[in-house]
């Protein structure tokens, strides 16, 4: 495509809504499946709600379900706040050990999921600390500091400092310029971090896998270890149940601000509504 | 309290997070790599070099470059698929645009493996797709889409398009319109004002983009064990296939060591870049 | 530094394992079947009906919460580090494995009530010769599948992979025991030959096998039933479990091989490590109940070794005899996977990778 399309919102329009599509269509397929009459998902035989009943007969998948979203919802607050600290930090520190830090917070990036997992599992032992939802939560956080700190530091990287000081002339302290300047430029891209490591931590099975307890199994854990036999439509029942939640909870977030005349971002409700 | 000062408090929780939690961790990791699998299978800490001269041997070669290439490839193709996706919400989006970027997210809720199934289902031989095309007589016999390379590199672009979209819509988001129309009145043409006005300006979003597909691309293995065939084989699978089917924790370890050193070149290189518009934007 | 660090922590750690020590206070004990507390079993997923658990669950009065694993070594893992599970599912090799480790319990079979339910053929097997450590749960046969339609001239033969109707649809089980083991008897090798020069020749065997295929994979059901696959080495119960999920279940079929048939079991045991024994050995008699054995498989799709289960799956299969395993034909001609030695196994490990990878 030629960058002349980028200021003819027309083909921007199109190529965006078939780029929806493509992330879209494989779970219209899921819902289709939700609803089969067989166990099955790729021969679709009819409409049942068997699957449904199937989860809500099942204690320990909705056990699952809870405890994936507790991990999501905890790890998003906890890795949001201290990896966009971390970003700013390395954008504006000038101390000796700074450079440390950075190659610090890269390196969990080039590791693989898999190697971050054994190593969680392999400190937890040393340490002897009993695995459990709190094992899971801190390799989470371990995990998504990062992510969060070079999504917050691209944005980060950019901004000036002159109004901040502007700031500081007109006799805010430092911490007041950070939260009532720094943090509200930096808004968009902190929005856009927790929600990347929401949807990461919900979505995470390796490092779930390694550092979860006896007797609790995030979903993806339980989903993957149904591999070996395939897939039961029950698992499309919870994605299908989830896409209704976090679509409703979308649709309230548009609605609310303008039942309250506000103009507000929708997405900041919706992120405070979540988990 | 000097401004360095300050500014320095802000790297401690994360800096001392990583350190405990992830430094030392690592250690462990490599000081596994040096280790042995003792009679009864459990992986002993030791200091033996073996397991380097194993990770070394040819065979392991082009699996490392055929994840290179693959994850090359995935991070071409979210590059070109996700930037109009991000320029467009940016600019065209509105007061939808939250709504737009909170819809990229909805498919995460529905697990990756399952998504990635429901692509088999779509995709093979007698998958809807194949079916749908016989059916109105486009074709006779099934197209083979999965089991192929490109349907590993199809599913890695699937799963991590959206950490190209994010990290660019967040650079595109804060650019200044009026600084494009003064490109446009500079340059001129639409495709002069991209190139020296948006592209560099979001240089630094490109680039996190980049490193967030690229990086998780090459060591990933869903994807092929999903929709891979018998010659795409990747170092993440590997690496998986010696810590579960093979129960020799040491010599993952080391092919884990192994590709860290190999992908370090690429970060180095990010590293660089990223200290240099650093330094740029500061002035 | 990172050097240094490094040289201290090999050096400091040379000779320790990875895993935590496991507490084994509770080795010995006299395990009785009756009620001391809720089960948390630890299985491979959809291995069990869930309304068999239920039922338990109601009649006992105590909860019954199940967790799974898609791999035997993630088991280990789990259970090395301390877990506490009231009952697994390993197979024979892993069962003679976690024990020379110590990790599991030992309790008196002939305390169940349906102990003379269990096939005679599990009678002091070489994992287990005193019928103390684990209770047989499902055996299975591994061979080929196919597709009538689209293969012809299948000749009984694990050679039938290279059958050129299934060029390009073909998948050889994703495992590298059933892939290697394959190969060793078509070149008529001991199934678990430890000779590096024979597995030097499987190993080729493999590679040719691998130009005819379209991968390596576990999930012959979602390759059969998705069109995929139209030749397929496969454990048995999975076909069952295809014939169920398709229009003309007719069209595929599975055979045994003639130049040898692995044949595999689960089992059902005890870790040391379990908080509540005796309902796990309640819970054993319960799957034992001929009708709870009889729902079980029509629910999974495998044979189980007792009264009620061995009738149950010979009427899932009567169309396709070929799925069917005759137990006592077995105790001959049958053979098991078994690699007790550690290099044995690194050397088959590494073969399958480099097959793999190639």
């Amino acid at each position: 495509m030629s960058p002349s399309a980028f200021d003819k919102p027309r083909f921007l329009r199109v190529f965006s809504f078939l780029v929806y599509l493509f992330l879209f269509v494989p779970i219209l397929v899921v819902i289709l499946f939700s609803f089969n009459t067989i166990k099955s998902l790729n021969v679709f035989h009819g409409w049942s709600l068997q699957w449904y009943q199937e989860f809500l007969d099942d204690p320990s998948l909705r056990e699952s379900l809870f405890a994936s979203l507790e991990i999501a919802f905890a790890t998003m607050v906890v890795s949001t706040v201290i990896g966009t600290a971390l970003a700013i930090g390395l954008v504006r520190s000038r101390a000796g050990w700074a450079p440390g830090a950075n190659i610090l917070m890269l390196v969990p990036l080039v590791v693989p999921e898999i190697v971050t997992g054994i190593s969680a599992l392999l400190i937890f032992s040393q340490i002897g600390i009993a695995l459990s939802i709190w094992t899971v939560i801190i390799a989470h956080i371990t995990f998504s500091i990062s992510y969060v700190t070079i999504v917050v530091r691209a944005r980060m990287a950019a901004i000036s400092q002159e109004v901040e000081e502007a700031a500081m002339d007109l006799g805010a302290t430092r911490w007041q310029s950070v939260r009532l300047v720094l943090v509200p430029a930096l808004w968009p891209s902190v929005v856009a971090a927790a929600l990347l490591v929401f949807a990461f931590s919900f979505d995470d099975f390796v490092l779930s896998f390694f550092t979860t307890g006896e007797d609790l199994q995030p979903l993806p854990v339980r989903i993957w270890s149904a591999i070996r036999f395939g897939l039961s439509p029950t698992i499309n029942a919870i994605g299908t149940l989830m896409m209704v939640v976090s679509l409703t909870a979308i649709a309230i977030a548009v609605v609310l601000p303008r039942l309250f005349g506000r103009r507000e971002s929708g997405l900041k409700v919706l992120t405070a509504g979540e988990g | 309290m000097t401004a360095g000062r300050f500014w320095d408090r802000f790297l401690l929780p994360g800096g001392v997070w990583l350190l405990l939690l992830f430094a030392v961790p690592c250690v462990l990791v490599l000081a596994l790599s040096f280790g042995y699998v003792d009679d009864l299978g459990r992986a002993v800490y030791a200091t033996d070099l073996d397991n380097y001269s194993a990770a070394f041997d040819p065979t392991y070669t082009p699996v490392l470059f055929r994840s290179v290439l693959y994850a090359l490839t995935t991070t071409a193709l979210c590059l070109l698929i996700g930037y109009p996706v991000a320029y467009y919400i940016a600019r065209y989006g509105g007061r939808y645009r939250n709504v737009l970027i909170a819809l990229l997210v909805l498919p995460f809720f529905v697990n990756y493996l399952v998504r990635t199934y429901a692509w088999v289902a779509l995709l093979a031989d007698e998958g809807l797709v194949n079916n749908a095309l016989i059916d109105i007589g486009v074709i006779n016999d099934p197209i083979r889409m999965i089991n192929t390379p490109w349907a590993v590199i199809g599913g890695l672009t699937y799963g991590y398009l959206i950490f190209m979209i994010l990290p660019v819509y967040g650079s595109l988001e804060r650019l200044d319109r009026s600084v494009i129309e003064a490109g446009k009145d500079l340059y001129g043409t639409p495709l002069q004002t991209f190139l020296h006005v948006t592209l560099p300006q979001t240089k630094q979003g490109i680039l996190a983009g980049a490193v967030l597909v690229f990086l998780p691309s090459v060591g990933d293995f869903v994807a092929a064990q999903l929709l891979g065939g018998p010659d795409t084989y990747m170092v993440g699978n590997l690496i998986q296939d010696q810590f579960f089917a093979a129960n020799n924790w040491p010599f993952g370890a080391a092919l884990t060591v192994v590709m860290m050193i190999f992908l370090s070149v690429w970060m180095v290189a990010y590293l660089r870049s990223a200290a240099r518009d650093v330094r740029g934007a500061a002035i | 530094m990172a050097g240094a660090g490094l040289a201290v922590a090999s050096y400091g750690l040379a000779g320790c394992t990875v895993e935590r020590s496991v507490d084994r206070s509770a080795e010995g004990r006299i395990i009785k079947p009756e009620i001391d507390g809720d089960l948390l079993i630890y299985n491979w997923a959809q291995y069990m009906d869930p309304d068999i658990k239920k039922r338990f669950s109601e009649k006992y009065g105590v909860e019954v919460n199940e967790v799974n694993f898609d791999n035997l070594e993630a088991m280990v893992i789990k259970l090395r580090s301390g877990a506490s599970y009231d009952l697994i599912w390993p197979s024979t090799e892993y069962v003679y494995r976690l024990n020379r480790e110590g990790l599991l319990a030992r309790f008196d079979r002939g305390l169940l009530r349906n102990n003379d339910n269990i096939s005679s053929f599990y009678d002091s097997p070489w994992w287990d010769p005193n019928n103390e450590l684990g209770v047989p749960y499902t055996y299975y046969t591994t061979g080929i599948a196919w597709r009538e339609d689209e293969v012809s001239g299948m000749t009984g033969s694990w050679n039938d992979l290279l059958n050129p109707d299934g060029a390009g649809r073909m998948f050889i089980l994703d495992d590298f025991q059933e892939a290697i083991g394959e190969a060793n008897l078509i070149n008529g090798f001991d199934l678990n030959t430890e000779d590096p020069a024979e597995l030097e020749t499987a190993k080729q065997t493999l590679l040719a096998q691998k130009e005819n295929a379209r991968g390596f994979s576990t999930n012959s059901v979602q390759n059969l039933v998705s069109g995929s696959a139209v030749l397929h080495q496969a454990w048995n119960g999975d076909i069952v479990n295809v014939r169920n999920q398709v229009d003309e279940p007719e069209l595929y079929r599975y055979e045994t091989c003639k130049e040898g048939v692995p044949v595999g079991t689960d089992l059902m045991s005890i870790p040391i490590t379990a908080r509540s024994p005796g309902t796990a050995m309640l819970f054993i008699d319960w799957i034992l109940e001929p009708e709870n054995a009889a729902q079980n498989v029509a629910w999974n799709g495998y044979p189980q070794p007792c009264e009620g289960g061995k009738q149950e799956f010979a009427k899932l299969v009567k169309d396709e005899p070929s799925i069917d395993v005759d137990l006592e034909s077995l105790a001959g001609g049958g053979m098991e996977y078994r690699l007790d030695n550690p290099d044995a196994r690194q050397l088959w490990t590494s073969i399958f990778t480099e097959v793999k990878a190639g």
